[in-house]
């Protein structure tokens, strides 16, 4: 059980970034109406205002480097929880933002998961 | 009790108990609790706590910069996000910090960490 989840949770990061550095409005179909978000603190809730409040972020391109992944199973019923750091790029600046951010995924019944909660912060200093 | 209170009480709870008696943890696990400590997986009350308490300083003084939570789903968990430093006896500098708890209701009404994730902030 514990090797799926870190299975599913760097397969799930990979996934995550991706989207997020490339298509970042294909974001919402990770997310469902029961999803939370915390955003350096600011509190968002549902699919459509989370995927609102990532494509307002005050950038057009960026481009995350993971350093660590690390996934525990959360519940009985196939939960995963994703602990990741690493490091934000963003166009024309010199150094790079670090941050950690922990997701909560709950599988659907397609087979896949979607995020029910989502806690970003930067690592100042 | 609203979730950001607990939340913040718990926090307070468990860096106090491991700044001042890092064997009392024990009573805040259980045997599937799961921590993992810099990559390194560690199951059950025991495990952790041993691991915790071989940890190669005997004084650290956690100070906690952002406290994040949120419920996780209908069994009552708690997801709670912390960042802080963490100061060692004799170290010039604080290390960096972020670690993640879920927490699960008892049922004597309090609650115990199911998951644990511990990450050092380098620079």
């Amino acid at each position: 059980m514990e090797e799926q989840a870190e299975m599913v949770g760097r397969a799930f990061v990979d996934h995550y970034y991706h989207l997020f550095d490339t298509d970042r409005a294909s974001l919402s179909s990770l997310y469902q109406p029961s999803s939370m978000l915390s955003f350096e603190g600011q509190k968002l809730f549902g699919a459509n205002d989370i995927s609102s409040k990532l494509n307002q972020l005050p950038f057009d391109q960026c481009k995350h480097l993971i350093s660590t992944i690390d996934s525990q199973p959360s519940s009985p019923s196939g939960g995963i929880v994703v602990f990741v750091s690493g490091s934000l790029q963003l166009p024309g600046e010199e150094y790079h933002l670090r941050f950690s951010q922990m997701f909560h995924l709950i599988p659907t019944p397609e087979g896949t998961f979607f995020v029910q909660n989502d806690i970003f912060r930067l690592n100042y200093g | 009790m609203d979730p950001d209170a607990l939340s913040k009480a718990f926090v307070e709870h468990y860096y106090t108990l491991f700044d001042a008696n890092r064997g009392a943890l024990a009573n805040l696990y259980q045997e599937t609790s799961m921590l993992t400590f810099e990559g390194q997986k560690i199951q059950g009350s025991q495990s952790i706590v041993a691991k915790l308490t071989s940890l190669p300083f005997q004084q650290c003084q956690h100070s906690i910069t952002t406290v994040d939570c949120q419920p996780s789903g209908p069994a009552g968990g708690m997801l709670v996000f912390v960042s802080g430093n963490l100061q060692l006896a004799g170290e010039q500098h604080a290390l960096k910090f972020s670690q993640m708890f879920h927490l699960m209701p008892t049922q004597q009404g309090s609650f115990y960490v199911l998951n644990d994730i511990f990450r050092l902030n380098y620079a």
